[in-house]
């Protein structure tokens, strides 16, 4: 039993589910103490230390009958031929015979109503290579298939034929209609089987599935060597990030709130006292900070800078005022879009106002943009941020403007994919550089990470 | 008496005294919870029970509920405990002779600083301690039900803050020392979902999500608690209710919104669900007016036979 517990949780993980190790350990002190007789009881023992978010609840409730069983064996019709008179049997046999003896056999088997042996099944499986199946998706499709190995198709028209040949040799209606209802329901029964047998057998490969080293690799993986499906799954890995770094900048900023008497604030609020001190005001130490963010959203640079936007849109309570903007060949105010939480989305929809063509990166132009609209939301409490690589397919830089929002801003931080060593051709980054107080090289997603982490550390 | 959650049964047993129906689920995790020593945390859309579930442990146990609400800006010193300043001052000035009386005849200033600082515990005792609902769940001397009330709305320095309360039970407060729980409460956290809670706290509770109630247990609810309503109305008010709760709404009604309808229907002496009490009577289930224009259309255009009790009575001989 335990080992089918763990080997669920092994399952529940392969499925993106994060189980911690203490909340395996609670499951089972769970099971302890509720015991398993009582399968309901266990089923939320297991569920409720296990799962705690309501998007996985479906893959506990997908996965759970696969490892525990669904309580009851197949619904099986029973055996039509048991209660026949001597002269239907015959008719029947005599129509049987038409058919070929290995059709003939399954036949047999299913008027009797017999299921399918363990040895069967794995034979079955086998057939049609069910062992290397991990995703449960496959699951109805396996079993479509093995069902079709046991000639299930060819079995049904068959069937509608031994019906009509009886119904030639003078079978009454009635008594066709109950063999064929009790013959379906054998069939479902089977099926029901394969299913099951299916199901517990891809979930059984998904627990052997390594886990986790999957997630270390990715974060590890530069952009630019991600699969679209790597992406998605770095995506939602961003928004677990986030809550997990807002978790650790929030302590640390109240934390240091614990500051001094701000005495401008402790004699204004004492006045209606007549000046006795009674209520006592303290500074707040930290400053959370402003931030300006200008992303190039050109197709090399577009995944790195939608993970970013996803950051900080996430950081929003740690943060007080975020103004972001984007750019390829001209610069556009995206803050509007971010309505939700999805910074895909709204990334994606500013793509479709200003979609991306070839090598139209222009930075400079973008800055020019900038300068002429939106320079007043950088003041002495910004910090500006740039992503992009810097790469300008050599259109004037605009250094000017740039050492301007630089002198403007409280911290300037370029995050650029790039090493230094590779600032050359129409790279203009070797001239941006020395005017920003910071260039992080964030090439992968645990860069991104300890990027943001600094950013709002200081 | 015995203890009224020592299994399953008795758990759902001695809800339904308080009112609340538990169905399985809820009676098999809040014994879990209980047993293992947990937080509860509790999800679900609005107005499905979550806080009354709380009350209904608190009663059933018969242990008083404290109860953290929390919002935006709540913050240590309203959710544990705060110096009352005020008191503080007040009692120096009236004890001014008495601190001249133990001051005054000290010969030298070091020797009066010191027979101050002396006194100082009296300044600094639980006397001036002003108890908010943490500190309060952790020094009463009775178990308690210590129910955090919307835990998503409470910013995440406040979360952070409560995970170590909720881990050991002790609070250190600089002048008094750390204080420890006599009994740990039975504590409960409620969220609507608005805001993705940090995983840690998660990892900490034993989750229980409540969603809308079936037509059954929905009908239980309403005859336990609108007493008044007849069988028949109830029966359809609930069908009613379950039907839009099928259909595309911003707000779908909650079982809170079901029990101020039927409260409703009692108050209107209604005998039937007909065209115009519906049509009277549905702003108190639906709150919106998009919503409320859609169900006008979808349930009360087609004039007759909607609302006709032959429609809705179908089931009411079960």
């Amino acid at each position: 039993m335990e080992s089918r517990i763990l080997q669920l949780i092994a399952a529940l993980r392969a499925s993106g589910v994060r189980v911690s190790l203490a909340e395996s350990a609670e499951a089972f002190s769970a099971v302890d103490l509720m015991g398993i007789q009582h399968r309901e009881h266990f089923r939320l023992s297991l569920r409720s230390t296990l799962i705690k978010d309501v998007r996985d609840l479906p893959v506990f409730d997908k996965l759970f009958p696969l490892f525990f069983g669904n309580g009851e064996p197949p619904m099986m019709g029973g055996n039509p031929t048991d209660d026949m008179t001597p002269e239907e049997a015959q008719m029947f046999a005599d129509a049987l015979r038409q058919f070929a003896q290995s059709l003939r056999q399954r036949m047999q088997r299913l008027m009797n109503g017999e299921q399918l042996s363990r040895e069967e099944l794995e034979q079955l499986g086998q057939m049609v290579g069910l062992n290397q199946m991990d995703d449960l998706r496959y699951q109805e499709w396996m079993a479509q298939r093995m069902m079709r190995a046991l000639a299930f198709p060819e079995v049904r028209e068959a069937l509608r034929e031994l019906m009509e040949q009886l119904q030639q040799m003078g079978m009454s209606k009635e008594r066709i209609e109950e063999i064929r209802e009790q013959i379906q329901q054998n069939m479902q029964g089977l099926e029901q089987q394969i299913k099951q047998f299916a199901g517990e057998r891809i979930a059984e490969n998904l627990s052997e599935q390594p886990p986790s080293e999957n997630m270390d690799n990715l974060m590890n993986r530069p952009f630019q060597a991600l699969s679209d499906d790597e992406k998605k799954v770095l995506q939602r890995e961003v928004k677990r990030l986030a809550a997990a770094l807002r978790t650790r900048i929030a302590l640390r900023q109240k934390r240091a709130k614990s500051g001094q008497l701000d005495p401008k604030a402790t004699i204004r609020k004492n006045l209606k006292y007549q000046g006795v001190p009674m209520e006592i005001k303290y500074r707040d130490r930290i400053r959370k900070p402003k931030i300006v963010i200008i992303c190039d959203i050109s197709t090399s640079m577009r995944f790195c800078s939608e993970l970013m936007l996803s950051f900080l849109f996430a950081l929003q309570g740690q943060i007080r005022k975020t103004h972001a903007f984007a750019f390829i060949n001209h610069l556009e105010y995206i803050s509007d879009d971010f309505t939700g939480s999805d910074a895909d989305e709204a990334v994606a929809s500013v793509l479709w106002r200003m979609p991306s063509g070839h090598y139209n990166t222009d930075l400079g132009w973008s800055l020019n943009d900038f300068n002429n609209e939106y320079l007043d939301t950088l003041n002495g409490q910004t910090t500006l941020i740039i992503v992009g690589d810097g790469r300008n397919n050599y259109n004037d830089p605009r250094v000017d403007i740039f050492s301007l929002m630089a002198r403007r801003a409280a911290r300037t931080i370029w995050l650029n994919p790039e090493p230094p060593i590779l600032w050359h051709g129409d790279s203009d980054m070797a001239r941006y550089a020395p005017l920003c107080n910071n260039v992080l090289k964030v090439g992968n997603l645990r860069e991104l990470v300890s990027a943001v982490d600094q950013l709002l550390s200081t | 008496m015995n203890n009224p959650f020592e299994s399953t049964g008795r758990v759902k047993q001695s809800l339904n005294t308080q009112k609340y129906i538990a169905s399985d689920e809820i009676a098999t995790i809040v014994f879990l919870a209980q047993k293992l020593g947990k937080p509860l945390l509790t999800e679900g859309p609005a107005g499905v029970g979550k806080t009354e579930l709380a009350k209904a442990i608190a009663g059933a146990t018969g242990r008083e509920l404290i109860r953290l609400q929390c919002y935006e800006g709540l913050d240590e010193s309203k959710a544990l405990y705060e110096w009352e300043y005020s008191k503080q001052l007040l009692y120096t000035q009236l004890l001014r002779d008495k601190l001249n009386d133990t001051l005054g005849t000290a010969g030298s200033l070091a020797e009066a600083a010191d027979r101050l600082a002396n006194e100082e515990d009296v300044f600094f005792s639980s006397r001036f301690l002003l108890q908010r609902p943490l500190l309060k769940a952790i020094l009463c001397d009775q178990p308690t039900v210590l129910l955090i009330d919307e835990i998503d709305r409470a910013d995440a320095e406040f979360e952070a803050f409560l995970l170590e309360v909720l881990s050991d039970f002790q609070v250190s407060v600089p002048e008094l020392g750390t204080l420890t729980a006599k009994h740990r409460p039975f504590v409960v956290l409620t969220s609507n979902n608005t805001r993705e809670l940090s995983e840690a706290l998660k990892r900490r509770c034993l989750y229980l999500f409540i969603d809308y109630p079936t037509l059954h247990e929905e009908l239980a609810v309403v005859r336990l608690k609108v007493p008044d309503l007849s069988p028949k109305l109830a029966q359809q008010a609930v069908e009613f209710v379950q039907k839009l709760r099928n259909t595309d709404m911003r707000k779908s009604p909650s079982i809170s919104e079901t029990l101020d309808w039927a409260n409703a229907l009692v108050a209107l002496n209604a005998k039937n669900l007909d065209k115009q009490t519906l049509e009277d009577t549905l702003s108190v289930l639906v709150k919106h007016e998009a919503d409320l224009q859609k169900a006008k259309r979808q349930f009360l255009a087609p004039p007759p036979g909607r609302g006709k009790p032959d429609e809705f009575g179908r089931f009411s001989g079960n």
